[in-house]
């Protein structure tokens, strides 16, 4: 079943006085629990594809369908609340809150996904989860104890404790060696199976493909195959 | 998450908060000496009740050329029995020992405001005690041949920064060779008093030579000293979201509502203002209790109450100002430059 479908997206930048077209009528859709991987060489518009897909930047044409409705449309307040409560996000840089513990940093984002419940109920979800990512021994570590590995670990589990629909990771091996990097890919891959969800990956290194259900590659503004 | 943040960095937190505690205090601190000085100028009209202040209406705005005749007291006290007229001249005393202290000769009507004195008879401002005169001393006017016997002391009545003495009318007619008052005092206004010109409290100190001047220099003193510590207050709090737009920008990313982001900004700012300027009036208030009586401190609660509510009002304009530019940056701008 598909979660999202992107339907003759374009996107077009001004660049002084020419308009530089940088995705040229792309269609893709997201299955449950599959993942997409998104290839092609720099300036291929994958990240700028990932990020519309995923409501952080406004298309110029097309449509993006979640639930049947095109978010391309909606105000930016309706955006938010549909990438807080059903989209999660795994970036290139784990950026995490400094001052936040582990287990804080999914507490979190459970309140921004409003999602706050009983707090029992909210500590046995952050358990399950950082069951699941191997992070429950470094709950309550801050992030400026915690290795690039465990970062990226702990960047998942965020990304996934409000159980959301599309998983989008954006490079988020690029600053992990390649040990941490396969480990990083199976727990994505894994984490997409379990949860049911469906995740759209922007890569360069094509070793990461052998966790991903389907490649998309692109050149310039297309997709290619 | 505020709270979260203001544990996980005390010590970043305790500076700025210090800091804010330090100016604050600064400016207490120098606002207290300024009304000190003040009080210590002119105690002796601002301890009199909010009323109308009359002299004649040839006088030239100056107390020292007005004279008022009997009738005309006469004429107020009938309007308010409250009404009482006064005088007022420099000069000094001097002690048995030759010791000579300058002082503001004060003659008053009957009022409850004053102690009565006789002739013969002179009440000081306690700040004389200080100068080893004592109850039953005999003074002398170095300008006539009057000798006064301390009978009393009272609080806080100083004028041109002298204190004041307290004496008969007759004894002060006599060494000033006047036989009328210079000034009446009413709790009310009252309209047509045949020639008299009437002053609000704050009308009649500006008509006192230097106190005008004095008070101005005051003021923009603390003023300046107020802008200076609000525009640091407006700073360090913009300083302090600025370098935070990055993982605001993330949170935006995540999810969060731009309302949530404003009230961690203010939460924060107002924990930190208001736990600073809590210590900041409290040792300001400490000091006006143990700094010594040669040092002119006056701090009133409305004024300390009054200077707060102005550093409060910067900091969250500082802060909300930081919200704003917060409330603008694009989440994917954040993210890319998180990861440049």
């Amino acid at each position: 079943m598909s979660r999202l479908q992107l339907e003759q997206v374009r996107k077009s930048f001004k660049n002084g006085d020419t308009e530089e077209e940088v995705l040229k009528g792309v269609d893709v859709t997201l299955e449950e629990g599959e993942v997409t991987a998104l290839i092609g060489a720099s300036g291929s518009g994958k990240s700028t594809l990932l990020t519309i897909a995923a409501g952080l930047q406004r298309l110029s044409e097309g449509r993006v369908l979640f639930n049947n409705q095109n978010l391309a449309e909606w105000k930016a307040e309706q955006v938010r609340k549909i990438r807080a409560q059903h989209f999660g996000f795994v970036f290139q840089s784990s950026h995490l809150v400094p001052f936040l513990t582990v287990e804080e940093q999914l507490s979190i984002m459970m309140d921004i996904a409003d999602r706050r419940g009983i707090k029992q109920e909210k500590q046995k979800q952050i358990k399950k989860i950082l069951d699941e990512v191997g992070m429950s021994h470094r709950r309550t570590a801050y992030p400026s104890s915690l290795s690039g590995g465990e970062k990226q670990r702990v960047a998942v589990a965020r990304a996934i404790i409000h159980e959301p629909s599309i998983l989008f990771a954006d490079e988020p091996t690029a600053s992990l060696d390649s040990n941490r990097s396969r480990e990083t890919m199976a727990l994505i891959q894994q984490v997409t199976k379990t949860q049911n969800m469906a995740t759209l990956i922007v890569t360069h290194d094509e070793q990461m493909l052998n966790y991903t259900d389907r490649i998309v590659k692109m050149s310039d503004g297309k997709i290619v195959s | 998450m505020a709270w979260k943040e203001m544990k996980k960095n005390k010590v970043k937190f305790l500076i700025v908060g210090s800091i804010v505690s330090l100016i604050s205090m600064l400016t207490f601190i120098i606002s207290g000496l300024a009304d000190g000085l003040s009080q210590d100028n002119v105690s002796l009209i601002k301890n009199i009740p909010e009323g109308t202040f009359y002299m004649s209406g040839d006088s030239n705005d100056s107390y020292t050329q007005s004279h008022i005749d009997d009738q005309k007291l006469e004429d107020f006290k009938t309007e308010d029995e409250h009404s009482f007229a006064f005088s007022l001249q420099m000069g000094a005393l001097k002690t048995q020992s030759d010791n000579q202290q300058s002082v503001a000769f004060l003659t008053a009507t009957e009022t409850p405001l004053l102690n009565t004195v006789k002739s013969g008879e002179v009440i000081l401002d306690r700040s004389l005690k200080d100068e080893g005169i004592k109850i039953g001393d005999r003074l002398s006017s170095p300008q006539s041949e009057e000798t006064f016997e301390v009978v009393d002391f009272i609080d806080h009545q100083k004028f041109n920064h002298s204190p004041v003495a307290l004496i008969h009318s007759k004894d002060f007619n006599r060494m000033f060779r006047t036989k009328e008052y210079q000034l009446i005092y009413s709790e009310e206004t009252t309209e047509n008093m045949g020639g008299l010109q009437a002053f609000s409290k704050s009308e009649f100190l500006s008509t006192i030579p230097s106190y005008q001047a004095e008070q101005m220099t005051l003021n923009m003193i603390v003023w300046f000293l107020v802008v200076i510590s609000g525009l640091l207050f407006s700073i360090f709090f913009y300083m302090m979201n600025v370098q935070k737009i990055a993982m605001y920008g993330i949170l935006k990313a995540l999810g969060i509502r731009t309302a949530d982001l404003f009230q961690m900004i203010w939460s924060q700012m107002a924990l930190i203002t208001m736990t600073s300027l809590l210590v900041a009036a409290l040792i300001s208030q400490v000091f006006q209790v143990f700094a010594p009586d040669t040092i002119p401190y006056h701090l009133s609660v409305s004024t300390t109450v009054q200077l707060s509510v102005v550093f409060f009002v910067v900091g969250f304009l500082g802060s909300t100002l930081s919200g704003l530019q917060i409330k603008q940056i694009e989440p994917l701008q954040a993210i890319q430059q998180g990861e440049a």
